[in-house]
């Protein structure tokens, strides 16, 4: 997709006569000698490595009772000595996509090792468990080998206890402690992320965290965690954006996400405020904050992160609408609501291209000066 | 998705292989042995089986196995309930019955001792939320033995069998009240007798 990009921009430059030819070449081949840049190999291989391990899992799971359970065992521990190894060996001959690969197949040969015990023993009730250990088992294998692959590899992990502990409240409901365990996944993968450089296994980390705090307020809806998601998602956002803060330089160090992500927790905490809304009055009070928060997103993250730009200006629209159509709609009926959305959406795009041609003249001044 | 771990490694792949592997393997011995030593020490205890709703149960490649001690009566609990919602763990007190399976004799919310002739046998943590009308209604409680692992396809008479109320399971419980699974028995004919390891 940059690679697209890049190369289309640079023509378009050297066509301008901006950029001598000689040297977009040499920017392109800069590109394509990097070793974090997409190759379609290189994800094939992990593919390959994930269709293999799902072959070990699923060996597991048909209980083959040609060899003894005990060999069985073995096998397993045999595979995960194997393979960690053999990534050992790849990685210092500097074959790191073989590597990743292996690694990947180390990290989910613990996973069927698990699966062939909890078999061999019957245990039951315990895949939210089974998965924390797994869990465990790949942060060991990422940490040691800095293995980004297996990293993303934790990532899916944690979304897989998420998910366990979601559909497996077949006794009464979930145990408590189980719903705090996912948070801290999520902190131990953002942590992993940081020492590998996953870039973008972080995002699992964030969603998770997301998906998490919209479950607990659909599992305890109330006004006071509508509140505390708002609240707190404000909070976060302005220390990740605030200029002045003392984790702006954190926050940016780690791309566009942190910004992104807390100011979308606030938008959520506010609309669920707008949700539990009753009444015209605390109804537009809601409907105000959310437009605020979307204008203070735009305000101060919106000129370096499109990312909370563009949630911004889709929020604000959409909050104006909702407003309309709850505060007018039934009044004007359906043609003079069409009526009212077309002046909205028309003085939306008025703001919008008033915001961004703001936003592109200081740009321009920066480069001036 | 790409390792540049050569680059900015920081232990030798070697080291770091060997770290993670014995590591794991810990873990997965860890796992075998506190199993195999309930199979080991444990105290042996026969328990019926209850068919569970007739619909088909076999999913995959097990079989749900339902007890007669998985439904507590709330007459068992003579330590009376909890009145607040909470996070609870029940201990159940087993005999040997006059037809040699075990029953419940006993229940209660806080730790029971177990005597020459019971086992004391501990249920998984569940959220337990008093019942709203006058008379307590019965528990419905895990052990940790529900589900019976088999071939692909075997399950199908292991569920006939439970089905007609013909299986039995032995089970060893240790000192902590941990259950594990010995023997499943059709008829009182044993079909799979778990080894140790």
């Amino acid at each position: 997709m940059y690679r697209g990009r890049l190369e289309k921009d640079f023509k378009h430059w050297v066509g301008m006569g901006l950029l001598p030819e000689a040297s977009a070449r040499q920017m392109l081949a800069e590109y394509d000698g990097r070793e974090s840049t997409f190759r379609a190999g290189r994800v094939l291989l992990v593919l390959a490595a994930l269709l293999l391990s799902a072959s070990i899992l699923l060996l597991v799971a048909a209980n083959w009772e040609a060899l003894p359970r005990l060999a069985r065992l073995i096998g397993i521990v045999a595979l995960i000595w194997g393979f960690h190894f053999v990534g050992a060996v790849f990685s210092l001959r500097g074959h790191g996509g073989l590597a990743a690969a292996t690694l990947v197949l180390a990290a989910m040969s613990f996973g069927a090792g698990i699966a062939l015990v909890g078999q061999m023993y019957h245990l039951s009730g315990d895949a939210a468990d089974a998965i924390l250990l797994w869990f465990a088992g790949a942060c060991v294998t990422a940490l040691a080998f800095r293995s980004v692959a297996v990293t993303t590899v934790c990532g899916g992990l944690a979304w897989a206890y998420f998910l366990t502990v979601l559909s497996e409240n077949g006794l009464g409901e979930i145990v408590e402690w189980q719903t705090w365990i996912v948070p801290a996944l999520a902190a131990v993968v953002v942590i992993l992320v940081r020492v590998t450089d996953a870039g973008r296994a972080r995002h699992l980390a964030y969603l998770l965290v997301m998906g998490w705090l919209i479950w607990l307020y659909v599992e305890n809806s109330s006004l006071a965690f509508a509140g505390a998601l708002a609240g707190g998602g404000i909070i976060a956002f302005l220390a990740a954006a605030m200029p002045g803060s003392p984790l702006r330089p954190m926050a940016l160090e780690a791309g566009s996400a942190p910004a992104f992500y807390s100011f979308a927790l606030a938008l959520i905490g506010f609309a669920v405020l707008q949700f539990e809304a009753v009444g015209l009055f605390t109804e537009v009070a809601a409907g105000a904050a959310v437009l605020t928060v979307a204008l203070l997103g735009i305000a101060l993250a919106g000129a370096q992160n499109g990312a909370v730009r563009y949630l911004g200006y889709a929020a604000f629209a959409g909050e104006l609408l909702y407003l309309a159509f709850e505060t007018l709609g039934s009044m004007l009926g359906t043609s003079g609501f069409f009526l009212i959305s077309g002046l909205l959406v028309a003085a939306i795009a008025w703001l919008v291209i008033r915001i961004e041609g703001r936003l592109m003249r200081t740009r321009r001044e920066e480069v001036s000066l | 998705m790409s390792d540049i771990a050569s680059k900015r490694r920081w232990l030798p792949p070697l080291v770091a292989a060997l770290i993670a592997a014995v590591l794991q393997t810990a873990a997965l011995g860890y796992m075998v042995e506190s199993r195999a030593s309930i199979l080991r020490n444990g105290k042996e205890v026969l328990l019926k089986t209850v068919p569970v709703d007739p619909r088909d149960l076999l999913r995959g490649d097990y079989v749900i196995l339902s007890y007669d001690i998985s439904w507590l009566p709330p007459e068992l609990f003579k330590g009376g309930f909890p009145a607040a919602p909470e996070e609870a763990t029940v201990f159940v007190r087993l005999g040997k019955q006059p037809d040699g399976f075990w029953g419940a004799s006993e229940a209660s919310f806080k730790p029971l001792a177990p005597t020459d002739e019971s086992v004391v046998v501990q249920s998984q943590p569940f959220a337990y939320y008093p019942s709203s009308s006058e008379t307590p209604s019965s528990i419905n409680v895990a052990y940790g033995i529900e589900r019976f692992y088999v071939p692909e396809g075997e399950g199908r008479v292991l569920e006939q069998a439970r089905n007609a109320e013909a299986l039995s399971v032995n089970v060893r419980i240790n000192d902590a009240g941990k259950a594990q699974i010995r023997q499943i028995a059709v008829e009182g004919t044993p079909v799979y007798e778990e080894p140790l390891y």
